[in-house]
């Protein structure tokens, strides 16, 4: 900060210079000209003070070279003008000029460093201001940054439903309770901090003690505390609160305050609800259907969840925790380890899902049926990591499966010796005509041997007619006797032609008492059939006889036509048509139902039984009427060999 | 034993009553039309053992197709067969009005079904098993007309 960077016209030498010693001209002619002045107006003439004057202006306006010309201006001038006699006088003046002249530039110089010091002044005063300013720019910075991040942590209260708060414990009151607090506890912050009995108001009257108890426990171990309890707002409200508390010590680590947060957690509370809930549903939904769920790991082969229901399963204790996942292997059947291993294997090596069903022995020696289905689970990067899944006890279902089948079983023989016992009367008649044709062979063998000249060629004709009729009558008798017979289902080998020809020759009897004539179409190519030879002979008998009695009252021509077929998907087509009465009007499946008869005293369960059989053997039973008389029944039965599971 | 004795006396006094007719009715024909082989061939023997000819039928279509309607003295037929009964074939004679002498033999014969038959013009009507003399008593009755 030199002088020159003040400004002062007057101190800058270049341009100002002229005006400087001119001043001194200037200045010293203005002294001559007052002192003229005064000698006009008959005054004292002070030149010298005028010229002192003039030079002392000089000196402080011009500088030190324009007040030392100055000097001996006025010198010269008053030489000049007032020309003195005595030297001494005019020494003295030059004399007192000169010690003023020194006089003046010792003053400028003092003027000079004043002026310095003052501009060093001012520089240290802008730089002060210029601090200043910043750190005014950076404090105002840091109040907005505070600003935004005491906002930032309202919202966060705000979302997490958590109020922070500090309390003196000298009194209990309150001094900072944030936004959220104010907004949990139903209090209006204009109101101001609420007292400590208003917030214990608030508190439910049920917890209020607990609460109180809490707070005062924790004073009085100077430990931090928490608390779950309610409040009650003054409309009724109803919320869950979770509060947490620091104490805080001051320097002489005596307790002060406590700091801490309360958090609204009415809606995770309710939500926790919610889950224990449906987690005790789950439960029960998997204890009523004998369910239990899983998931294990493949790599490493662990279990990683079993169910409550899964350990009642395998009976094993839910203690025992994971350990029983291994131990689970132990209990499996031996006879079927070998293939559920397999299933899990190809499961895991295709990544795909597998059902199962196997058996369990219990500690206790009972067998209990399992049935499994387990879903792959992949990872992020497509591989297998889980499977899940579920295992149900089944034990009770097979055994209502198994006594169903046997009722089934019974009921189709019942229904199979009804049948017959609906034949009889026909079979009756069918075995006595060979037992009148024995008879009337036999009196003719006899005719012959009475003649006065036996013929014994004759007789003897006769006499093995007699066998014949009676070995055909034993037939008969043997044939029916066989249907009566109580035999266990036995899958074999069977010739379904044969069978036709054994219903038809049973039938022949009844057909005969109605005047039907019994047609049998059969194809060359018989295909080989896979089944149980009584239970298929049921179900031809049961078909024929709904033929016969469709055209009991016919008009018209009475055909009952058997036909076998080989059809293009490989399976055997066996229809049985009649010239009769037809099918009832649009019921075509419905004559299928347990207990549909159109007789007055049919049981209704033919059909239906009929169609278990054929089903149970693989293939289908359906009728339709024909396109003239009468209706067809149609079954087929599948003639490849297919694997059973 | 006396009932046996007593019944062979008897079939033998109808055997030579018959073989007398048979003599005098040289030519007259008993049909048999029965579907059961068995019945046939009895029938066919019973009435060889009285000397009497028969063609047996195994159905009432076989029988009129054969056209020898007009050399039939009796016709002895079963009701219940397949395709045409007895009785239809009764009625189909009746209308070409071709009267033989029928009998029926039946296994499955009821009042009612007997009224019909022997309004509609039957000899006899027999249910199975039937009583052979019975049964001869009645062709002779046939063949005596």
């Amino acid at each position: 900060m030199t002088v020159t960077g003040t400004g002062r016209w007057f101190a800058r030498p270049a341009a100002a210079a002229a005006l400087r010693y001119g001043l001194a001209f200037a200045s010293i002619a203005a002294a001559m000209g007052l002192a003229r002045l005064f000698l006009y107006f008959h005054l004292p003439q002070p030149f010298a003070a005028f010229a002192l004057s003039a030079i002392a202006i000089t000196f402080w306006y011009g500088g030190n070279m324009p007040g030392i010309v100055a000097a001996l201006l006025a010198s010269i001038i008053r030489y000049s003008h007032w020309s003195e006699t005595h030297a001494a006088s005019r020494a003295i003046y030059d004399l007192v000029f000169l010690i003023f002249a020194f006089l003046m530039m010792a003053i400028n110089r003092s003027r000079s460093e004043l002026e310095v010091s003052v501009a060093e002044r001012t520089a240290d005063l802008t730089q002060a201001n210029q601090e200043l300013s910043l750190e005014i720019a950076q404090r105002k910075r840091a109040e907005e940054k505070l600003r935004q991040s005491e906002a930032y942590l309202a919202e966060a209260q705000k979302l997490a439903h958590t109020g922070s708060w500090v309390w003196r414990v000298d009194g209990k009151e309150a001094l900072h309770l944030s936004e959220e607090w104010y907004r949990i506890y139903g209090f209006d912050p204009k109101d101001g901090m609420p007292t400590f009995d208003k917030r214990l108001q608030r508190v439910h009257p049920d917890d209020r003690a607990r609460w109180k108890e809490t707070i005062d426990r924790a004073i009085r171990e100077k430990s931090e505390y928490e608390i779950e309890f309610c409040i009650l707002l003054p409309d009724g409200t109803v919320k869950d609160l979770y509060t947490v508390g620091h104490p805080v010590f001051d320097a002489s680590s005596l307790l002060v305050q406590f700091v801490g947060t309360t958090t609204d957690v009415t809606e995770r509370k309710r939500a926790e609800e919610a889950l224990r809930r449906s987690e005790a549903y789950l439960a029960e939904a998997q204890r009523l259907t004998h369910t239990g769920s899983w998931v294990w790991e493949v790599a490493p082969r662990r279990a990683l969840h079993l169910s409550e229901e899964w350990y009642r399963i395998y009976g094993f204790d839910q203690k025992d925790g994971m350990s029983a996942w291994d131990q689970r292997l132990e209990r499996i059947h031996p006879d079927d380890r070998a293939r559920r291993q397999q299933k899990i294997d190809r499961a895991i090596s295709e990544k795909s899902e597998y059902e199962l069903e196997y058996r369990i022995i219990l500690p206790s020696g009972t067998v209990r049926h399992l049935h499994s289905v387990g879903h792959p689970v992949l990872d992020a990067s497509g591989n297998l990591a889980q499977f899940v899944g579920s295992s149900t006890d089944i034990t009770e279902r097979r055994q209502a499966e198994e006594a169903l089948r046997q009722a089934q079983a019974d009921l189709a023989r019942i229904s199979r010796i009804t049948t017959m016992g609906e034949l009889t009367a026909s079979l009756a008649h069918e075995v006595n005509q060979p037992i009148a044709a024995a008879v009337t062979d036999a009196n003719t063998c006899l005719r012959w041997l009475n003649r006065d000249q036996p013929d014994l060629d004759e007789a003897r004709e006769a006499a093995s007619r007699v066998v014949k009729d009676a070995t055909r009558a034993a037939e008969i008798v043997s044939r029916t006797r066989l249907l009566f017979k109580k035999v266990s289902p036995q899958w074999e080998s069977v010739d379904m032609h044969e069978i036709i020809r054994e219903m038809v020759a049973l039938m022949s009897g009844e057909a005969a008492r109605y005047s039907i004539s019994v047609w049998a179409e059969l194809t060359a190519e018989l295909p080989e059939v896979k089944g149980d030879r009584v239970q298929l002979q049921q179900v031809l008998m049961n078909l024929m006889m709904n033929g016969i009695e469709a055209m009991k009252d016919a008009d018209g021509p009475r055909e009952l036509m058997v036909r076998s077929q080989a059809t293009e998907d490989g399976q055997l087509l066996v229809s049985i048509s009649d010239t009769g009465v037809g099918l009832p009007l649009q019921q075509a499946d419905q004559i299928f139902n347990a207990f549909f008869t159109t007789k007055p005293q049919g049981t209704g369960m033919g059909l239906r039984i009929s169609r278990s059989i054929v089903e149970s053997h693989g293939g289908r039973l359906w009728a339709a009427d024909n396109s003239s008389r009468g209706a067809s029944f149609h079954l087929s039965l599948p003639t490849k060999v297919e694997t059973h599971e | 034993m006396i009932a046996n004795s007593q019944s062979m006396i008897a079939a033998a006094a109808a055997e030579r009553y018959f073989v007398a007719m048979a003599i005098q009715r040289k030519g007259k024909m008993v049909a048999i039309v029965d579907d059961d082989e068995l019945m046939r061939s009895a029938l066919q023997g019973m009435l060889k053992s009285v000397g009497l000819p028969s063609q047996a039928f195994a159905s009432a279509e076989e029988f009129l197709r054969s056209g020898q309607h007009q050399q039939i003295a009796c016709l002895i037929a079963d009701i219940r067969m397949p395709g045409m009964s007895g009785l239809e074939l009764q009625a189909k004679l009746n209308a070409e009005h071709c009267r033989i002498p029928t009998i029926f033999i039946t296994a499955h014969g009821d009042t009612k079904m007997r009224m019909q038959a022997l309004r509609a013009g039957a000899v006899e009507f027999l249910a199975k098993p039937f009583d052979d003399e019975v049964l001869l008593e009645s062709v002779r009755a046939a063949l005596a007309n």
